[in-house]
């Protein structure tokens, strides 16, 4: 192959003029490969999540609307809002065509070709919509050759590999209409932008997270003028859509008197603090903490209280509810007072500075905050927080860190969903090759830190970056010797503790960047 | 990026062969017998179990050793570490037939690990010799198709094979050959056989280019080399098969591996392969015509398989005899000789004139061996589909050094499609249907061919759109319709019909290729010789893998080797300065290898 072939040509280049959505031979390239890529993952190890799924399949296709959210037949029952139950409706569709068994309600755990094949290919069409969404974000006249980067490296992102195309979700479908949302948002089209994001509440509200952001946003931006003044009927109108969306979503489930089981199935109240495998959180670091204090008490003989349930908890492992032994417990409401008062803090300077740059800094703090000390929160949210924040880590070099920073914890925290070996060198490879493509943006942006207290922190930070190598190699090895023993916890429980604290860093960095970005505003 | 860029492509690499391995293999879940899986699984656990005196008699029936002794020293190494981590994978008897995941992990490892340690290098070291002078963003690419070669990947890390490890050392010994270093070569070549007896189907085509090489280094230097060669050759094969032989074994001891390795008594062909003998089986069925003759199909196989490769064996002697003469007619006019000695500022004596002109055969070599194992394809008895990859792999060794779109990319491009292709049968029934998609989608982007937009303007171009537009047509066709119960064969005969006139073509084409490459190397002259690398640089630049692409396929190599003559001799002196620094280089490499 001649040299000139591979080389992006300015012919190739999309131009001005063209149309966003001509792809050149380079994006079809990737395109095609990584597609490629992804039909070669149908083999792999799936969770119990595909079950899920095709159970949602079956309950769609085979029952009436009003069965949908009661019926129990598997144990995975519905419990993702209408948009979705509809989505899996649609898809039900051709997938009675092609294996009508799939369907059926009662054919728990199939696990045909046919339905491994017709779901993972669904993962990867639906995937088109995030393509959609960042192909527009590349074909801003705006963009810098950065910020496409990181857009296109959104489509390859190794959360996405291994949440979806392996592990087994939806993701990258809802967060294409999440982008989309943004994207609008960057083309000051507010109304388009808040409508979208109220059809991906009703998709799946964990979105929740990023709601405060919207609604602020919003209510500034577009319903006042900028100078403060009320626009009345911008409010109107975006309050008729938002009202419009959720009664096409809920409206017939309301007329069938459904409405409290239909939140009960979304809102189960009735789990812990911390997921099986804690996400890497404040509460992952406290819950570590309240062990090393126990263990202090317990070596000093302290006359401190001990909560006996606490202490029986923590030999247990880590299933089930946490209770602290030495440590206050946390009750849901100081996880939901503290998750307001912080978002309180970056929602009062996003109605003072209602920019777009500002509103996807403040979303992507809002979805921090609710990772950080939310209640019950999987390690999967992290997307939440890692998928905007892609979006404005090309503002600085230390916007771009803090991305760093927060990636690498944040995927490293993602590793432990795929622990079938085969798929765990999948997945180590793939993020690695991912993190080489992201180098050259590192290298435009980089910086000299200037004083003595960044210089320390640069250091530090390359410290924890360079320790993930050492926590890799620590967890292949570490059960390959203690198999069989209690202590198989234990590497789940250090990753889990090592990735908080680089996503404590990342949120102290991004919360002063985006404090200071206000302070100089104003 | 460029340091980040041949160790990313080696990990993209690693990373579609690894997922390959997350498919199925061959034999997975069909007892009694299971597949080659099973069989490579089985060699481990006799080898490790028992002396190797008893590792070509052990229960035959039941997948026996039949690969010559490296790969069932291969088989221990494995053994040894599964035994290891866990020693009921690899327990004897007892173990047959595991299926495991671990276990499964374990033994694609092996896989990955030899692929790893012996092919990659090896192709880095191909293009690091062979297209050293091309731009390294073009070395790249060269090595990320190479890397990727859907056919290989599919039979090694998905239907379960250590091809790789063959073809690998084969490599290595014709990097070495560019490099002059034509004694570790000849090892090189014999631990391939010594692997796999399959890499006999090369073996015409390196044993002439070496004999050849002889001829050309006159009867001094060619005939000591005669000798080195012989003799490393023999203790090669002594080294692999000491354990049979005196005095660690009766001198009979030799004849268990010989009669497992070259097993004479099978038929003409099993299953349905894409060579001459299943294809015109399709007319003429051999076997009901000769049963009780046999002998007489097997002596007709193999007088093909002679015939078959006669050209590529022919042009390699004609070529060492002919620039042999060119260089006595060089040395003998005093006028050349002596404007030579003036360039080269030193009495270039005969001896360094010969030891600088080691690669005048080389750009044939490819061709050659393509012929040859192509030849062994089509006409041997007992050829598995499998075997496609022989020809393969020279021919994607020239696919990597032709530039895009041209003659030789395009008959790489449709030979690699094809090969997989071919199969298909073999692949489907593995399970192996996803895999066997994306890596040919992922190859062809790579090399840029796709054919949605064939091009129509010469005839590889039409074949090309032909063959893929039958292909289209038969995955189609198999997927749409049921093979009628009376012929439950047609899908697999139908695809012989297409696969192997395409490959037949491809020898046909390997022939006529070598015949232009081999004309232009004779008929250069003199000073054509002094400067081989420059000689058919083209744009290539002087590499080799550029002068086998930069033979034009249009022009006529005759003008274009009298352009490049003329050439040769008006170039300015600071041209002439550099062409000798690098035939200084090229003669200090030729001493300290030491011919």
């Amino acid at each position: 192959m001649s040299e000139n072939d591979k080389l992006p040509q300015p012919s190739q280049l999309p131009s001005d003029k063209s149309i966003w959505w001509s792809l050149s031979r380079s994006e079809i390239d990737l395109l095609v490969i990584a597609t490629a890529f992804k039909a070669l993952l149908f083999s792999a190890y799936r969770s119990t999540d595909f079950e899920v799924h095709r159970n949602w399949l079956a309950i769609t296709y085979s029952l009436p609307i009003s069965q949908w959210y009661y019926d129990t037949t598997s144990e995975w029952t519905l419990d993702y809002p209408p948009f979705f139950a509809l989505f899996e409706k649609i898809m039900s569709i051709p997938a009675a065509l092609v294996d009508e068994n799939i369907v059926k309600v009662n054919n728990l755990n199939y696990d045909a070709w046919s339905v491994i094949a017709f779901q993972r290919t669904s993962v990867i069409l639906t995937e088109v919509a995030l393509g959609v969404a960042l192909l527009r974000f590349t074909r801003a006249p705006s963009a810098t050759s950065q910020q496409r980067t990181l857009a296109a490296s959104l489509f390859f992102h190794p959360g996405f590999l291994i949440i979806d195309h392996v592990h087994f979700q939806y993701n990258g479908f809802m967060f294409g209409l999440l982008v989309y949302s943004i994207f609008m948002a960057h083309e000051g089209r507010k109304l388009a932008s808040g409508v979208f994001f109220a059809i991906l509440l009703n998709f799946k509200h964990i979105y929740m997270y990023l709601a405060p952001a919207y609604f602020v946003w919003l209510l500034r931006a577009y319903c006042m003028t900028p100078s403060g003044a009320i626009q009345p009927k911008n409010f109107v109108v975006l309050a008729n859509a938002v009202i419009a969306i959720f009664l096409v979503s809920l409206g017939p489930f309301i007329l069938m008197g459904q409405l409290p089981q239909l939140l009960s199935r979304l809102f189960p109240f009735t789990r812990g603090l911390n997921h099986a495998y804690w996400a890497p959180n404040a509460w992952a670091l406290l819950t570590v903490a309240d062990r090393v204090l126990l263990q202090v008490v317990r070596s000093a003989k302290l006359s401190v209280s001990l909560n006996h349930m606490g202490v029986a908890s923590t030999s247990r492992g880590l299933v089930g509810d946490t209770v602290f032994a030495v440590v206050p417990n946390i009750k849901p409401s100081y996880t939901f007072v503290i998750t307001v008062a912080l978002q309180a803090l970056f929602l009062i300077k996003l109605w003072r500075l209602p920019s777009y740059r500002s509103f996807v800094t403040a979303l992507t703090l809002c979805g921090y905050v609710s990772f950080m000390f939310g209640w019950h929160v999987h390690e999967k949210a992290i997307l939440l927080v890692l998928v905007p924040l892609s979006l404005v880590a090309s503002e600085s070099y230390a916007h771009f860190r803090t991305f760093v920073i927060a990636s690498v914890s944040g995927i490293f925290s993602l590793f432990p969903l795929l622990f079938t070996p085969t798929e765990a060198g999948v997945e180590l490879l793939y993020t690695l090759m991912w993190g080489v493509a992201l180098i050259p943006i590192h290298r435009q942006l980089y910086q000299f830190p200037t004083s003595a207290p960044t210089v320390i922190l640069e250091v530090v930070e390359n410290a924890y970056l360079a320790g993930f190598i050492f926590l890799q190699v620590f967890v292949t090895l570490f059960p390959i010797f203690t198999r069989g023993t209690s202590l198989e916890f234990l590497p789940l429980m250090i990753t889990s503790v090592y990735c908080a604290l680089g996503q404590v860093l990342a949120f102290l960095r991004l919360s002063a960047l985006y404090l200071q970005q206000v302070a100089e505003q104003a | 990026m460029k340091a980040y860029a041949v160790p990313t492509a080696v990990a993209a690499s690693f990373l579609v062969k690894w997922c390959i391995g997350l498919g199925s293999y061959s034999g997975q879940g069909t007892p009694p017998m299971y597949g080659d899986y099973e069989a490579q699984r089985h060699w481990m656990e006799l080898t490790i179990h028992l002396p190797p005196r008893k590792w070509y008699t052990y229960d035959l029936q039941y997948w026996g050793l039949d690969y010559p002794p490296l790969t069932a020293y291969v088989s221990w190494i494995c053994g040894q570490v599964g035994a290891l981590v866990n020693p009921a994978w690899v327990a004897l008897d007892s173990s047959r037939g595991i299926e495991t995941p671990e276990s499964k992990l374990f033994m694609r490892s092996t896989v990955m690990f030899f692929d790893t340690l012996i092919y990659v290098p090896a192709l880095y070291y191909f293009i690091k010799t062979w297209q050293d002078s091309r731009s390294s963003r073009t070395q790249h690419v060269a090595l990320l198709i190479l890397l990727l070669q859907p056919a290989l990947l599919l039979i090694d890390n998905g239907h379960f094979q250590y091809n790789s490890v063959m073809l690998g050392l084969t490599l290595f010994a014709l990097s070495s050959f560019a490099k002059g270093q034509d004694l570790v070569g000849a090892a090189f070549f014999v631990l391939s056989l010594g692997f796999k007896q399959m890499a006999l189907y090369y073996a015409p085509a390196i044993g002439t280019y070496l004999l050849g090489k002889c001829i050309y280094l006159g009867p001094v230097h060619g005939t000591r080399l005669f000798v080195r060669l012989a003799a490393v050759t023999t203790l090669t094969f002594a080294l692999l098969f000491a354990p049979f032989l005196p005095p660690f074994a009766p001198v009979s001891g030799i004849l268990d591996p010989l009669s497992r390795i070259f097993p004479f008594n099978r038929g003409l062909f099993e299953d349905k392969v894409a060579n001459f003998w299943c294809l015109t089986n399709v007319a003429i069925k051999w076997k009901q015509l000769f049963a009780g003759r046999e002998h007489i199909l097997v002596r007709a196989s193999a007088a093909f398989t002679i015939l078959g490769f006669a050209p590529a064996v022919a042009g390699l002697a004609w070529g060492a005899y002919k620039t042999r003469l060119s260089l006595v007619a060089a040395e003998s006019a005093p006028a050349v000789q002596q404007e030579k000695e003036k360039e080269e500022g030193r009495g270039g004596g005969s001896v360094l004139a010969d030891k600088r002109t080691q690669t005048a055969l080389l750009p044939l070599l490819p061709y050659a061996l393509l012929t040859s194992a192509m030849s062994f394809f089509l006409f041997s008895f007992q050829v598995h589909e499998k075997t496609i990859l022989l020809p393969l792999m020279p021919l994607m060794l020239l696919l990597s050094g032709a530039s895009h779109g041209g003659e030789v990319w395009a008959w790489g491009v449709l030979g690699a499609n094809v090969g997989a292709f071919s199969m298909w049968p073999l692949l489907k029934r593995d399970g192996l249907g996803m895999e066997y998609m994306a890596t040919l989608a992922i190859w062809n982007r790579l090399v840029g061919f796709s054919p949605l937009s064939p091009k129509l303007d010469s005839f590889v171009g039409i074949l090309s759109f032909a063959a893929h537009t039958g292909m289209f047509a038969l995955h189609f066709l198999e997927l749409i319709f049921a093979a009628p119960a009376r012929y439950p064969d047609l899908f697999p005969v139908l695809n012989v019909l297409l696969s192997a006139p395409v490959f037949g073509l491809i020898w046909i084409w390997s022939i006529k290729r070598g015949i232009q490459v081999g004309w232009a190397l004779g008929g250069l002259g003199p000073s054509a010789i002094s400067t081989p690398s420059n000689s058919v640089g083209g744009g290539g630049g002087g590499s080799v893998g550029g002068d086998i692409d930069g033979m034009p396929g249009q022009t006529s190599p005759v003008i274009g080797s009298l352009r490049r003559d003329a050439g040769v001799r008006t170039t300015s002196m600071s041209s002439t300065m550099g062409r000798t620094e690098r035939k200084r280089r090229t003669s200090t490499r030729a001493e300290s290898v030491g011919l």
